[in-house]
């Protein structure tokens, strides 16, 4: 992982941190703390730190720090204490090809807090420089702290976390200027109001709620659901799909998850900003990290029968390191989502919450996208038609236009009038005909039967219909088919003539 | 005379000219089981669609007026354009599932062989589906949708428009096997006009009026009652109090073939509304343009006209509305008027200006009659 800015580092250590926390499954405390000395050298000391389970020197070993900034305002120095059990990783650090900045690590058997000085400039062997460490004098307790002192800016600093962080644990965040007395600024961040998930939920249903929550809140652009756009949770239909399969590489199972979101919204809303119009957005994960797809599951993604389910694809595209879906005849109502996951099932549950990290974090973590072995990309294929099928399955109208959902409205109605017609009448001939017709046996039929046969035809014509791009949209032929010359149509209008109207 | 008049509809009777049946109510009923067969055939067949409703244009661009050959009368018909009505479009949706709706009461209604009135018909709808009807003018509207889908009268559909109508005068009415009536002795409000048409066909008239005198509006109709104009020059008073209804008309029509050498003539105000009233009494309407035309009538306009302005007090001029307007430009396109009518209708435009026909008053109470009688007895009318 390579970072260009102080910020982008702090990020992204934030989101270490943050993932350290969850793996604890405890409840923990992440403080980050942005302090400006006094002395003469005001730079800005920045310090994350949590209660997670410890760090591991594997997390720091890829990250890279590159400044074309001629005024460098960072010395590339990291300092990192935790209490994980580091002996082990220790011994593979000498022997791995580093080019990072120092970091400070420091790791204890239980009993020590270990500390590293760690250079992300640096390369070679010397980057990691290992510091006595401490002893914890018998308490048990884990976490790490990462810490670099820098001079960027404390309010610019400030203000990127402050959009970064998400709200399902405590967080502390404290800026603080020694210089100025009552500088401090404090805010601590409490659990998530919009919408909790019960902790016991699978990691499936937590990216379901994850995506849903992200969807509402157009993108995580704002920090509540949007109630002009969405008004009731009915209106997103949500899919679901897993596909496993067993990696005896790395002898772990492959787990792919997908989760489609369709939702109807009305096109009246114009001022909520729609960022890539009536693209779709594809949010892809990693074991648990947000990740740019790879161009193979694109192209996988692509390869995908989207005509089955009355979908049509124009492509996928990339923009602004984002991959969109390009749709042909998506009505202008309809947005899609998609998210997919693929991790090793090693890892234990997380919360998905990170999920909001997601924009964020896209415009400033730039990881070097993994290769998909042949496994993986057979799985992104099985895990979205299992969640394209699943939508069918459970939203049959998921996929149809608003249009077609007003008019669908109107089908039990229709239904039941023709039903009305039929069964009121005294002509066993005119009863029997009808029935022949909708493919009933006559002595079984009850009212219901007959209403809701009709209705299922009808709602399937109209589904059939929206199916088709407008102008090919089926001209249904007239009730009356014996007219001579049927001269014009016309539009309906509902006030079509007054008493007086010659 | 009968066969004359039946010959001269056969006559520009071409295919051209749409019109809805009277037909028996098991007539009725088989045209409504071809609707829902041929629904259920398309619905059903290989390649599945809901069948679009076609329902003649009732527009006056879709309307035409045939001036007899052979006689003074002039109707106006419907021509075939059709309007498509379609579920497929959200807006007329609504519409498209009220004409099913409406099909299958009145399926239900001639089943039991009954007959309802608008009104009833309203609150049965309200009752059974109140989104869709919420109002009397959705189901008056899709009845006229009915009737132009299946090409039936409304009355044939089991569905009586109840009468605002009056009548007095030197008429007696006779239902079969029933008192006669006197329509003379009814004191001064007239015998009310019964909106079964098949009761009105069934009646047996005498007469011995020597004019049929058509009154606009309620107050003035009970004024010449009252004051038994009628015996002052003899004749029959009638009034739909406003715009006409159907079964108005069709007593009105069926006087005029009883008694053909009555001439018939109308006393309106002088405004678009008058007039527009006037020819719908003389050549139908467009809204019911599939059965208006059957009792249009050769009817003459006696007042007030603009020759008799004069007459009235420069107080009793208001000026036009634009509602008003509407409907005078609306009878000046629609191609109806003959010309001395479009002359007059220019008029009131021109002046900008109207007159109710209590303007006369102003000359004192019994001027109204003095001043009837005058324009008849000099053949002042148009």
């Amino acid at each position: 992982m390579e970072f260009s800015t102080v910020q982008e580092l702090c990020l992204h250590l934030i989101s270490s941190a943050y993932q350290r926390c969850r793996l604890s499954e405890q409840i923990c405390r992440l403080a980050i703390i942005l302090t400006r000395s006094s002395s003469s050298h005001p730079s800005l000391r920045i310090s994350i730190s949590d209660t997670g389970i410890g760090s591991c020197l594997e997390e720091f070993q890829n990250l890279r720090f590159s400044s074309t900034d001629v005024a460098d305002n960072w010395d590339g120095m990291l300092s990192l204490k935790t209490t994980s059990n580091m002996p082990d990783q220790l011994f593979c650090l000498r022997e791995m090809v580093l080019s990072c900045p120092h970091i400070i690590l420091i790791g204890i058997r239980d009993t020590e807090i270990h500390s590293y000085q760690i250079n992300l400039k640096g390369s070679g062997s010397s980057r990691i420089t290992r510091l006595p460490s401490n002893t914890k004098n018998g308490a048990k307790f884990s976490g790490s702290e990462a810490y670099l002192s820098s001079f960027v800016s404390r309010d610019l600093l400030l203000a990127d976390i402050h959009t970064f962080i998400q709200k399902n644990i405590a967080i502390q965040l404290v800026a603080e200027d020694c210089d100025v007395p009552e500088s401090r600024y404090e805010k601590v961040f409490l659990s998530n109001e919009c919408k909790q998930s019960p902790v016991s939920a699978s990691n499936l249903e937590l990216l379901k709620s994850g995506i849903e929550d992200y969807v509402v809140k157009h993108g995580n652009n704002l920090s509540n659901k949007c109630n002009t756009c969405f008004p009731s949770w009915e209106q997103l239909k949500v899919g679901v799909g897993v596909a496993c399969c067993t990696d005896n590489r790395l002898h772990t199972e492959l787990v792919m998850e997908a989760v489609i979101l369709i939702s109807n919204v009305s096109t009246q809303n114009i001022t909520c900003f729609r960022e890539y119009d009536n693209k779709t957005e594809v949010l892809y994960f990693e074991d648990f990290s947000p990740c740019t797809i790879s161009r193979s599951s694109m192209k996988t993604l692509e390869s995908i029968d989207w005509k089955t389910y009355g979908l049509n694809l124009r492509g996928a595209v990339e923009q602004d390191g984002v991959t969109l879906l390009e749709w042909e005849n998506l009505p202008t109502d309809t947005h899609i989502d998609v998210v997919l996951h693929i991790y090793h099932k090693q890892y234990p549950a997380l919360d998905r919450s990170f999920l909001s990290l997601s924009e964020t974090v896209k415009s400033t973590v730039i990881p070097a996208p993994r290769k998909m072995s042949p496994l993986a990309r057979n799985l992104v294929k099985r895990a979205v038609k299992l969640a394209l099928d699943d939508l069918k399955a459970n939203h049959s109208q998921a996929f149809l236009s608003s249009r077609a959902l007003q008019i669908r409205g109107y089908a039990p109605d229709l239904a039941k009038t023709i039903a009305g017609l039929i069964l009121s009448s005294s002509d066993l001939d005119f009863q029997g005909e009808c029935f022949s017709l909708l493919g009933l046996q006559s002595q079984e039929v009850g009212t219901e039967i007959v209403e809701s046969c009709i209705e299922e035809r009808i709602v399937s014509v109209i589904e059939m219909n929206d199916k088709k791009p407008h102008n090919y949209q089926q001209v249904a032929p007239y009730l009356f088919e014996e007219l001579e010359n049927p001269v014009q149509d016309s539009e309906f209008q509902e006030n079509d003539f007054g008493p007086f109207d010659f | 005379m009968e066969d004359l008049q039946n010959s001269t509809l056969k006559f520009f009777s071409d295919q051209e000219l749409c019109n809805a049946d009277i037909v028996p109510p098991a007539q009725v009923r088989a045209r409504i089981e071809v609707s829902v067969l041929n629904f259920l055939k398309i619905l059903n067949a290989s390649n599945p669609a809901i069948s679009n409703l076609p329902l003649i244009q009732r527009k006056y661009s879709n309307s035409r007026v045939i001036h007899g050959l052979l006689t003074e009368l002039s109707r106006v018909f419907l021509s075939n354009s059709i309007s498509t009505r379609s579920l497929m479009r959200p807006i007329a949706a609504k519409a498209f599932v009220r004409v099913w709706k409406a099909m299958e009461i009145c399926y239900q209604i001639l089943l039991q062989e009954k007959r309802v009135t608008q009104r009833e018909l309203f609150y049965k709808l309200l009752c059974l589906s109140p989104d869709l009807f919420p109002s009397q003018t959705h189901v008056n509207r899709t009845i006229q949708d009915l009737v132009a889908l299946l090409r039936c009268s409304r009355f044939s559909l089991g569905i009586m428009a109840s009468s605002r109508g009056l009548i007095s005068g030197r008429l007696t009415l006779q239902e079969p096997d029933k008192e006669v009536v006197d329509c003379s002795l009814c004191g001064s409000s007239g015998f009310p006009i019964s909106g079964d048409l098949n009761l009105l066909e069934r009646l047996v008239l005498h007469a011995d009026a020597r004019y049929v005198i058509i009154v606009e509006k309620h107050a003035i109709f009970q004024r010449l009652t009252e004051d038994r104009f009628f015996h002052q020059i003899p004749s029959i008073l009638i009034t739909a109090k406003g715009y006409p209804d159907m079964a108005t008309r069709f007593l009105l029509y069926r006087i005029s073939r009883a008694f053909p050498d009555l001439p018939i003539l109308a006393l309106v105000d002088w405004n678009p509304a008058g007039l527009a009233i006037l020819c719908t009494f003389k050549f139908g309407s467009v809204g019911m343009g599939l059965e208006a035309y059957r009792y249009a009538c050769n009817v003459k306009w006696l007042g007030l006209r603009g020759n008799d302005l004069p007459l009235l007090p420069d107080q009793s001029f208001v000026p036009l509305k634009p509602k008003d307007l509407q409907i005078a430009q609306s009878l000046m396109s629609s191609g109806i008027l003959q010309d001395n009518y479009k002359d007059e209708a220019a008029v009131m435009i021109q002046k900008g200006r109207k007159a109710e026909i209590e303007a006369l008053y102003f000359h004192g109470y019994d001027y109204l009659g003095k001043y009837i009688a005058k324009k008849i007895v000099q053949s002042d009318y148009v």
